[in-house]
C-alpha cells in the first residue's frame, strides 16, 4: 500500500505542477453561445441562426448547452466557459437570480455578455439583452382567440407552474386582453411541467367540467401537444378552438391537419442571428442598443407557407 | 490513509470486538487495492493531464480550477450522504427533493426573520443571527426527510428504492406548496457575500465546507465504531443484527445523517445561487450515486471509500468543464459522459475478478 500511496502522491504533485496557472490569452473573433438547454428545437434553431451569422460575420463560435433548463446544471457550463475568456459570450440565463454572479465573473474576467432569449434581475453590466415580448405575445394570442371564437365562449390556459417568467408574462398577456372581450369567459390557467400527458388530463377533465369550453391557449410546445391528443381523445377536435405559443415541427403539422387553428411563433433564428450581430459590434467597440426586441409572428390556419417559413428547424448544416 | 483498508478484511470484522488486531495487508490486498482505489484516481489524473496539456491557458487557470471546485461542492456534500446509504445497503433517491425542501423552508425563515415582504428581489440585511435560524431549519427539515425515509426502510420494511421515490415527490411538491412554485428570491445579503462568494485563505468558502465535511465523514466512515457498523449492515444485514448491531436504529441513523447532509447542501445552494431552485436539482440523485459507484463503492453495500467518492464527484465535473472548454459539441459530451461511467464501472468489474482471484 506504500507504493501506491507514494505513486498517487508523486502523481499528485505532478499534476498540481503542471496545473500552475499560465497565463490566459482571449482570442479576438471568439463568441461562446451557451444555450438555455441540450436538445430543444427553439435553441437549435437560434443556434442554426447563430452559426450562419457566425460565419457571414467571420466569427470563432462556440456553442454549449447544459442538460437541463436550470441554473445548476447550466452554472458549471457557464464556468467553463468563461474559463476559455472569449471575446463575447451570448448566453440564455435560464434563471433571472442565479445567473448574475456567474455572467458576472464572466464579464470582469474580460468577456463582454450578452443574454438572449432570457435575461436577468441585474443588468448593469450586460452590453445588450436580445428578447421577445411575451406579454405582447400573450395579447396576440388573446386577439386570435377572440376571433377565432367570434368574441363568445368558455377559454382555459395551459402553462407552465408560476416561476418560468417568459410563460407567466405570456399569460399575464393574453388574461389582460381578454378583458376587452366581454363576452368570453377565462377559466384561468392549469399547470404542467413540460408534459404533453399532464396537458392530455388537463384537457379531457376540463371538457368534462365545462362541456361548453370552446377555446384553450397552450403557452408552449409541450402544452400544444398534449392539448390536441387530449382533444383527439375526447372527439373535440376542431369543436375547441386552439392557439399556441411557439411553432415546433409538431405543432406545424397540427396546424396543417387543422387541430390547430393560430401559432404565435417566435423567430430564434433571428434571435440568433441578432446575437452574433450584437457580438460582431461589440467587438468592434461600437455602441449596440440595450434592448433588442425580436418579432412574434401570427401564423394562421391555411397559411403553410408562413408556417413552413418559421417553422423551428433545429437540423442545420 | 489505514483507515482506507480492503472491504474483504472488514467483512470478517463486522462486530467491534471480533477482529482486535488488523492482519498485515498481503501483496494480493495490496494489488487489489491498486487496481480499485487506485484507478479511479489514475483516470482522473489522465482526464486532468489531458484537458491541461489540451488547453493549458484555460483548463490550468487558476480561475477554473477554484471554479471546478465551487462547483463539486455541494455535490460533494450530498454524495457523502449518499456513500453512507449505499454503504449499508440503501439507496437515497431524495436527496436533491430534500435540499430543494430544505432551502425553501430555510430560505422562507430567513425571509420572515429579516421581515421584508414575499417576492423581493435581490437580497436581505439579515445578519449571522438570521443566517443562523437558517441553517438550523434547513438541517433540522433534512433530518425529518432522513428520519422518515429511515423509518419506512427499517421499521416499516418498504424497499428503500420506494421509500426514497415517495419523498422525493412529497419533498419536491411541499416546497412547490410552501412557495406556489415561485423562488424564494431574497435572502440575507451576509450569506451570500461570505459563504456563497467568500473565501478562507483565498479557497472558496463553500469549498472549505465541503472539504470539511468530506474529512470529518471519512474519519467516522473509516475509523469508528459507527462507521464500522455501517459497513457491517451493509455486508451482511442479519450477521450485523446477530453479532449485537441495532440495526434499525444504525439504518435510521444513516438516513438522518444523508437528510442532514442535503439540507446542509441546502444552504450552501441558497448562499451560491442567491435563491431557491425548485426546478433545479433534478438529476443530483443519480449525479450522486454515479459518484458514489464511480468511487468503488459497491451498490449492494458493504464496500466502499470516501476517498473514491471524492473521486467519483470531481470526474464527471471535470468531463464537463473539459469538454466546454475544447468545444466539444454538447451532444457528444453526453455520450462521452455515458461511456467514462460504463468504462468505470467496468475497471471496477475487473477489481472484484482480480479479487476472487
Amino acid at each position: 500500500m506504500k507504493h501506491t500511496r507514494h505513486a498517487q502522491r508523486m502523481a499528485a504533485t505532478i499534476v498540481i505542477a503542471l496545473l500552475a496557472a499560465t497565463p490566459a490569452f482571449a482570442a479576438d473573433q471568439s463568441v461562446a453561445l451557451v444555450l438555455g438547454v441540450k436538445g430543444s428545437p427553439f435553441y437549435q434553431a437560434l443556434a442554426c441562426g447563430a452559426k450562419a451569422k457566425a460565419r457571414e460575420l467571420g466569427l470563432q463560435l462556440t456553442i454549449s448547452a447544459p442538460d437541463q433548463f436550470a441554473a445548476d446544471s447550466q452554472i458549471p457550463v457557464v464556468n467553463a466557459v468563461a474559463a476559455t475568456r472569449p471575446a463575447v459570450a451570448a448566453v440564455v440565463p435560464t434563471d433571472t437570480q442565479a445567473l448574475i454572479e456567474p455572467l458576472r465573473q464572466l464579464h470582469q474576467r474580460g468577456t463582454r455578455v450578452i443574454t438572449v432569449d432570457q435575461t436577468i434581475n441585474d443588468t448593469s453590466f450586460v452590453a445588450t439583452r436580445i428578447q421577445t415580448d411575451n406579454e405582447a405575445g400573450g395579447r396576440l394570442a388573446a386577439d386570435a382567440m377572440n376571433t377565432l371564437l367570434g368574441g363568445k365562449g368558455t377559454v382555459l390556459t395551459i402553462t407552465q407552474p408560476p416561476g418560468s417568467a417568459a410563460q407567466d408574462a405570456r399569460e399575464a398577456g393574453f388574461r389582460a386582453e381578454l378583458k376587452r372581450f366581454p363576452g368570453i369567459v377565462y377559466l384561468g390557467p392549469q399547470y404542467q411541467s413540460d408534459d404533453p400527458q399532464k396537458a392530455a388530463e388537463i384537457v379531457t377533465s376540463t371538457l368534462s367540467a365545462h362541456p361548453d369550453l370552446a377555446g384553450i391557449f397552450a403557452t408552449n410546445d409541450q402544452g400544444a401537444i398534449g392539448t390536441v391528443t387530449g382533444l383527439r381523445q375526447a372527439g373535440a377536435i376542431g369543436r375547441v378552438k386552439v392557439v399556441a405559443y411557439d411553432a415546433a415541427t409538431a405543432e406545424v403539422n397540427a396546424l396543417k391537419n387543422g387541430s390547430i387553428q393560430t401559432l404565435i411563433a417566435q423567430t430564434p433564428k433571428e434571435e440568433g442571428e441578432a446575437a452574433m450581430q450584437a457580438a460582431a459590434t461589440v467587438m468592434q467597440g461600437k455602441p449596440v442598443d440595450k434592448v433588442i426586441l425580436t418579432h412574434i409572428v401570427t401564423i394562421k390556419a391555411g397559411d403553410t407557407a408562413t408556417a413552413d417559413r418559421y417553422e423551428y428547424r433545429g437540423n442545420c448544416p | 490513509m489505514n483507515w482506507i483498508k480492503s472491504a474483504a478484511v472488514r467483512e470478517h470484522c463486522a462486530a467491534p470486538d471480533a477482529c482486535p488486531t488488523d492482519p498485515a495487508p498481503t501483496l494480493y490486498e495490496r494489488l487489489h487495492h491498486f487496481a480499485g482505489g487506485g484507478w479511479i484516481l489514475i483516470l482522473l489524473l489522465v482526464l486532468v493531464a489531458g484537458f491541461w496539456i489540451a488547453r493549458p491557458a484555460q483548463f490550468g487557470s487558476t480561475y477554473n480550477l477554484t471554479m471546478l471546485a465551487v462547483n463539486a461542492a455541494i455535490l460533494l456534500v450530498l454524495s457523502v450522504g449518499q456513500t453512507y446509504v449505499i454503504v449499508s445497503a440503501g439507496i437515497d433517491l431524495s436527496l436533491g427533493a430534500v435540499l430543494v425542501f430544505s432551502s425553501v423552508a430555510s430560505a422562507q425563515t430567513m425571509l420572515w426573520l429579516s421581515g421584508e415582504p414575499a417576492g423581493t428581489f435581490g437580497t436581505t440585511s439579515g445578519g449571522w443571527g438570521v443566517v443562523a435560524a437558517g441553517l438550523a431549519v434547513a438541517v433540522a427539515s433534512g433530518a425529518a426527510w432522513g428520519a422518515l425515509n429511515g423509518a419506512l426502510v427499517a421499521i416499516v420494511r418498504i424497499p428503500a428504492l420506494i421509500v426514497t421515490l415517495g419523498s422525493l415527490g412529497m419533498a419536491v411538491g411541499l416546497a412547490q406548496v410552501l412557495t406556489g412554485g415561485v423562488d424564494v428570491r431574497a435572502v440575507p445579503d451576509l450569506l451570500v457575500t461570505q459563504i456563497g462568494n467568500g473565501t478562507l485563505f483565498g479557497i472558496p468558502m463553500l469549498v472549505v465546507i465541503a472539504a470539511l465535511i468530506a474529512i470529518v465523514a471519512a474519519v467516522a466512515l473509516h475509523m469508528t465504531r459507527f462507521g464500522l457498523q455501517v459497513f457491517a449492515v451493509g455486508s451482511n444485514a442479519e450477521a450485523a443484527r446477530r453479532s449485537g448491531i441495532r440495526l434499525r436504529r444504525r439504518i435510521v441513523s444513516v438516513y438522518v445523517l444523508s437528510g442532514m447532509l442535503a439540507g446542509l447542501a441546502a444552504m450552501m445552494s441558497i448562499a451560491r445561487f442567491s435563491t431557491t431552485t425548485i426546478n433545479g436539482h433534478a438529476m443530483d440523485n443519480l449525479s450522486t450515486i454515479s459518484a458514489v459507484v464511480l468511487g468503488g463503492t459497491s451498490l449492494f453495500g458493504g464496500v466502499g471509500t470516501m476517498m473514491g467518492t471524492v473521486i467519483g464527484v470531481f470526474i464527471p465535473i471535470v468531463l464537463l468543464n473539459g469538454f466546454v472548454i475544447l468545444g466539444i459539441p454538447p451532444f457528444w459530451q453526453t455520450v462521452a459522459m455515458g461511456a467514462v461511467l460504463i468504462l468505470a464501472v467496468w475497471i471496477d468489474q475487473i477489481k472484484r475478478r482480480t479479487r476472487q482471484g
